[in-house]
């Protein structure tokens, strides 16, 4: 099996599936031991963090398959903003090298989402990189924590911006760097704690990256990956050229900030075109809002806006239910154009702020998917509800604590099945915190967790259905959101109802009712005994209600999903005292409604 | 004494019987029955019996790996169950960690919402909260509300109830009184509390660990109960002990309250079988490789025994569970596994297998699919006369054909195909074994490799290459390990109790307390368990992490009253661990003893080795010389190979690959550049050359 230097046995298709299984191995290992060695929540539990090796032609080679596509998804990018700096400014690759970069305009997703980036060297040349991002707590921004940030009015107001930094060079650590780093950092021994948890598996996958070069020679690899790619660029054009030529049009639209007095800050519209011609597919945005100078919900094409669109792409025409899992590599955006013109919410221009970028690149996916409906209408959902991020912190002695908690969304009804409730949607998978996680390291309660009541939207497949969680907190402290979703309700398809939106209320000492704030919230004080009140929107209907079957409407009121009323008025059935289905009446009623 | 293990699986129960005092091992295979697993297990040991002219009345004990509890959870067929829970959350079980299986899928299932081990219906919530401070009660328990919640579950008919509480892994009490009510209420129902199955943080994982106890409980009671009054009834007054996930075995009370306890139950006798043969021959740093028709189970074990699994890691039928396992690495890679192209061309092994009926195309039950089995036809690995003893007949014809079509699609050779069919699947299991070695800072060169099930002696030797392990190791009845490894285990019950204890900030009186606490608990039911005070053995371990990780590794903890002196030591080995887990330590910072584990051990009698006569020659095991095609360099060659009867091979004759080695429950593979010879208590051990 080693080395054997023929063209046939290159490229041949026993050697291609052994090589892959090799890589694949490589980045599961760096994802597993990254979430074991961090610190922070938002990294052990929550996965937000990604790993894959990129060969010398920037070509992404694997990705470690535990983590959220938002953060594995970009690295290509990250690495290519790396070399352009670079060459820029005539510096070179070491070896013992580490690389870290956040920059939005140069291949970043976001300021927060560092990437520790190895260049990996095979006798004494580059042969590619092995890099490693992930969401960090705190980078200096103006209020403490990364998200929330909503009112940051430049690049500069988000915190550190690091282009191509060098914090390790020829294996020598830039003593200087770490310390402004500490410096300039809230919860920094957690922040770095993650950081160096970041370089060790970073560090890993290189050295597993030169034993899989060294076992099967570099031209094997080479070939094998070119042909990875041309497999997985083979699928997608395959699945492409299914659909019929044309283009097909959605719009979608943000909260923004439904609190501004600016016009242009809210109602914001994102327009998908979807060109289909043969095997290549061209989603094209513009129509878009224009980008917004002072707010950071603009959001990077590369980084936010493409891996936003390759993600639905992929989960909608090559569903790994029926695809199964192959390899996410460079081969499978190939067949794939993005159009955005400059200056655009979905392409804006330095220095327009992007740091609360996530939600914006949800609803393009979200837009996405609502075009594709008009073509394959049975590999999409409804709309899907859009998530909540908010950072809490709090003074700790000197320093500070930051804990960030992912408030999830729920799916659309689907062909043949109800929506996926409660859960991380589109191009985020992230994961929440237990509650005895958080009740055990923050001063902060958990004081209800579970699925809305009687909100579940009506289809022939109902919606997903959204959750409430409510936070108190038992010290003085602050907390910053950044959601969307609070106005415009997740779309309904084929005649399935409309989903019903998020909301977010805090109740205080002057309000004990408790007041509805907009989905993007500067940090704010609040005082012991505070609470917060999370809503998760309900995703869209699919199908005609009145084709639901009434006993699965007889299930979701013995389940308390829905009660007898809205059984009757959303889908015509009549349920009896004794809980059972009048078929008799139910049918009738369904005539009436029908007319 | 007289000891019978009994371990039903798919399509055989295996009996196996030790007579410590003369020293003779017999061994015996019935048909599983499907219907209930009992009736095969009586029939066994039977049969057996009777066989070799045993008294059934002189059997001492009866060791026992079940599937009851596993099947009912993958099949999604247990108990209606009934849940009570923390007013405010009452869908932590549907909620999870919100995060989705697949990454890349609309069309997904999400198992804890598309199967709920408990309806929504039946959960109803109580008033009552927990808060993370030890006995920190934030709103007492509503006992009112309690009774008539369980007069409504009673009302609904379930017949398994659920308690699961916020914070009760540090505060159990709430549970423990629900469960005292229900126990007055309505004493018919099975009861879980989360607390008493897995007192460790994390509520979803937690809740629904306790929600599979729930689930599984009734019918693996019912079953345990019934083969014990059967055994009785046939005139068997033998001890029953039915194996566990951790390795050891309990009681069938025991089993009866903690079912969840039997998930891995089968495979875990697999990896001490492993252990027991590869003790045989002095070999401590073991490789556990067993291979069926769908699945290759894979386990490590070292100079500290087993390795047990993370609690964050294990999984059944895709619901977390929180409960001590062996840590097994299952994929799906056996016999049955089929090769093929998927849709944008390339060329696949498994996970789907075409299982037992139809089987490969080979068996001649109407396969229409390549498999592994049938590339094994095609390069001559198989012998059609001497499949499972010749007891089975195998029709080539039909593997070629299949293969054939295979070859024509990706338009190689048959022979490459066949060839190319191993390679993905051997590679495949490599790096499942990989994972588990290399990953974790073991190097397989220091290991054997112990091939065991139907297939894996027929791969295990490649698999080896790939790796650099030096040594394949095959035990004298490859096809009935797990039963075997049955006799090697002693009663085994695990504790453990979250402590969140700092380094910077040690409390000795409370540790000492605790684990005097909990070392009374387990004493006290190993002698109830009738085990006398010269065979019980405890061992202290603890679950640490770097203060603010997530994660923990364990390490152990000496025994007596602990110190600063022994906290450091293992303080140290917890540096260690970290860094060869995962290449890196911290050791300026910090380290949290998350948990504090027991485990108690009472010793039980085991299997006596036997010696095999070196009655034959080898010219009287050899069968015949046949064709079959290796890769040498890259090349695949036709070489003469010699097919050996193995229950004929003399011990100590060192005999040279290529070789085919067959016997009635297995065939091992031997390829050129390898040697082998067989051992004086039965195992074969292949010196494995590149």
């Amino acid at each position: 099996m080693t080395n054997t230097n023929t063209d046939v046995i290159k490229a041949d298709p026993i050697t291609v599936q052994v090589i892959l299984g090799a890589l694949e191995n490589v980045a599961i290992e760096m994802g597993h031991k990254l979430a074991r060695m961090s610190y922070s929540s938002i990294i052990r539990e929550s996965e937000d963090f990604g790993c894959a090796l990129v060969d010398i032609n920037g070509q992404q080679l694997c990705e470690s398959s535990h983590s959220t596509p938002l953060q594995s998804g970009p690295i290509p990018g990250y690495v290519k903003g790396i070399r352009e700096i670079m060459e820029e400014r005539g510096d070179t690759f070491f070896p013992g090298d580490i690389i870290m970069h956040n920059s939005p305009y140069h291949g970043a997703s976001h300021g927060p989402d560092v990437g520790f980036c190895v260049p990996v060297f095979h006798e004494d040349s580059l042969i590619g990189f092995s890099v490693t991002t992930a969401h960090h707590l705190d980078i200096g921004a103006s209020t403490p924590g990364s998200c929330g940030i909503v009112d940051a009015v430049d690049a500069y107001a988000e915190g550190l911006q690091f282009k191509a930094i060098k914090v390790y060079e020829k294996g020598v650590k830039n003593k200087y760097i770490w310390d402004m780093l500490r410096d300039n950092i809230r919860a920094a021994d957690m922040v770095v704690g993650d950081m160096e948890a970041q370089i060790a598996a970073a560090k890993i996958g290189s050295n597993r990256y030169v034993e899989i070069v060294e076992k099967y020679g570099l031209e094997t690899i080479q070939a094998a990956t070119d042909e990875l790619m041309r497999y997985s660029e083979t699928m997608m054009r395959n699945a492409i050229k299914q659909l019929p030529d044309g283009e097909y049009v959605a719009e979608g639209y943000l909260d923004g900030y439904l609190d501004s007095d600016d016009s242009t800050h809210k109602d914001i519209k994102i327009v998908v075109t979807v060109k289909v011609q043969d095997s290549d597919i061209t989603v094209d945005l513009t129509g878009s809002s224009p980008q917004i100078p002072d707010k950071p919900i603009n959001m990077p094409l590369i980084g936010t806006v493409d891996i936003a669109i390759y993600l639905t792409l992929r989960s909608i025409l090559l569903d790994s239910t029926e695809y199964g899992n192959f390899p996410q590599n460079s081969g499978l955006v190939r067949p794939i154009s993005i159009i955005s013109p400059e200056g655009a919410i979905c392409n804006p221009i330095f220095p327009a702020p992007t740091i609360a970028r996530f939600c914006s690149g949800n609803i393009i996916a979200d837009t996405l998917m609502k075009a594709l409906g008009q073509v394959v209408p049975h590999q999409i959902s409804a709309g899907v509800g859009n998530l909540q991020v908010v950072a809490f912190s709090g003074k700790k002695g000197n320093d500070y604590w930051v804990y960030m908690d992912i408030m999830e969304g729920s799916y659309g009804g689907r062909s043949g099945k109800d929506g996926m409730d409660t859960v991380d949607t589109l191009y985020a998978n992230t994961r929440n915190n237990p509650i005895e996680d958080i009740e055990s390291h923050y001063p902060l309660r958990v004081n209800r967790y579970e699925l809305r009541d009687n909100e579940a939207a009506a289809g022939k497949w109902r919606g997903g259905i959204g959750s409430i969680r409510e936070i108190s907190f038992l010290s003085d402290a602050s907390v910053s959101v950044e959601g969307d979703g609070h106005k415009f309700k997740p779309w309904g398809f084929d005649g399935g109802n409309e989903g019903s939106v998020g909301s977010l209320t805090i109740r205080d000492g002057k309000n004990k009712e408790g007041h509805k704030l907009p989905s993007k919230l500067p940090n704010r004080p609040t005082k012991t005994g505070d609470s917060l009140q999370l809503v998760g929107p309900c995703g869209g209907g699919y199908g005609n209600p009145l084709e639901r079957d009434p006993e699965q409407v007889l299930s979701d009121v013995l389940d308390g999903y829905i009660n007898k009323e809205k059984a009757f008025d959303d889908y015509g059935v009549i349920i009896t005292d004794l809980n059972m289905v009048d078929h008799v009446k139910t049918n009738n009623q369904r005539v009436l409604m029908a007319k | 004494m007289k000891l019978f293990g009994i371990d039903v699986g798919g399509t055989f129960t295996d009996v196996i019987l030790s007579d410590t005092e003369s020293g003779i091992t017999e061994i015996h295979k019935v048909p599983t029955s499907l219907e209930d697993p009992s009736d095969g297990v009586v029939r066994g040991i039977l049969e057996l019996c009777e066989r070799y002219n045993i008294n059934k009345s002189e059997i001492d004990h009866v060791f026992h790996g079940t599937t009851i509890a596993t099947n009912a959870i993958l099949e999604y067929d247990g108990a209606k169950t009934g849940m009570l829970t923390t007013k405010g959350y009452r869908d932590i079980i549907h909620i999870g960690r919100h995060q989705r299986p697949e990454n890349y899928s609309i069309m997904q299932e999400i198992p804890w919402q598309d199967r709920p081990l408990v309806q929504r219906r039946n959960r109803l919530a109580v008033t009552e909260r927990m808060g993370p401070a030890k006995d920190e009660i934030i709103t007492p328990l509503d006992e009112g509300e309690v009774r008539k919640a369980v007069a409504t579950l009673k009302e609904n008919k379930v017949e398994s109830i659920i308690v699961n509480f916020l914070f009760s892994y540090i505060n159990p009490g709430h549970e423990e009184r629900v469960k005292e009510i229900i126990e007055e209420e309505y004493p018919e129902a099975f009861v879980t509390t989360s607390s008493g199955v897995s007192p460790q943080f994390r509520e979803f994982e937690r809740f629904t660990t306790a929600s599979i106890n729930g689930f599984v409980g009734p019918k693996v009671k019912y079953y345990i109960n019934n083969l014990e009054k059967r055994l009785k009834d046939t005139g068997i007054s033998a001890e029953l002990h039915i194996m566990l996930s951790n390795g050891g075995v309990a009681t069938p009370k025991t089993v009866s309250e903690k079912p969840i306890n039997t998930l891995l139950s089968g495979p875990a006798a697999g990896v001490l079988g492993g252990a027991w043969a590869g003790g045989l021959s002095d070999r401590k740093k073991l490789i556990t490789f067993d291979v069926g028709g769908t699945s290759a189970d894979i386990a490590i074990i070292t100079n500290d025994g087993y390795t047990e699994s993370s609690a964050r890691d294990t999984s059944i039928a895709g619901y977390p569970v929180m409960v001590p396992m062996i840590d097994i690495h299952t994929i799906g890679a056996g016999g049955g596994s089929i090769a093929h192209i998927d849709k944008g061309g390339a060329f696949k092994v498994g996970p789907r297998s075409a299982g037992s009926r139809p089987g490969p195309a080979c068996y001649g039950h109407g396969g229409q699919k390549p498999t592994v089995s049938d590339a094994n036809i095609v390069l001559g690995r198989i012998d059609e006369n001497n499949f499972l003893g010749g007891e089975m007949k195998i029709y080539p014809n039909a593997g070629y054909k299949v293969i054939d079509e295979l070859a024509e699609e990706l338009n190689l050779s048959r022979e490459k195909t066949a060839e190319g069919v191993l390679q993905i699947m051997n590679n495949n299991m490599a790096n499942a074994i990989r994972e588990k070695t290399i990953q974790k800072g073991e190097d397989p060169r220091e290991f054997s490799l112990v091939a065991f099930g139907g297939a894996g002696p027929l791969h295990a030797v490649e698999v080896a290459q790939i790796l650099n392990i030096p040594e394949v190791l095959v035990p004298k009845y490859p096809g009935i390990n797990s039963a075997t490894g049955l006799l090697t285990t002693d009663l085994k019950y695990d504790v453990i109790k979250t402590a969140f204890l700092m380094s910077t900030n040690l409390k000795f009186d409370k540790l000492n307390e605790d684990f005097s606490t909990l070392e009374e608990k387990l004493i006290a039911q190993l002698k109830e368990d009738g085990i006398s005070d010269e065979l019980i053995q405890i061992h202290r371990s603890a679950d640490c992490r770097y203060a603010g990780q997530g994660y923990e590794l364990r390490v152990d903890l000496s025994s007596g009253v602990l110190n600063n002196e022994k906290l450091q030591k293992t303080f140290d080995e917890f540096h260690e661990n970290h860094k060869n887990e995962y290449g890196h330590h911290f050791e300026e910072r910090p380290i949290e003893i998350v948990n504090i584990r027991v485990t108690g051990i009472g010793v039980m009698p085991k299997i006596e080795k036997q010696a095999n006569e070196p009655a034959y020659s080898l010219e009287d095991a050899l069968v015949k010389t046949g064709e079959s095609i290796f890769n040498l360099d890259g090349e695949l060659q036709n070489v003469p190979t010699k097919f050996y009867k193995r229950d004929k091979i003399p011990v100590g004759v060192e005999f040279k690959g290529p070789a085919i080695v067959l016997q009635k429950d297995t065939t091992t593979v031997i390829p050129p550049n390898c040697t082998a010879h067989i051992e004086k208590y039965g195992n074969m051990i292949i010196k494995v050359g590149v």
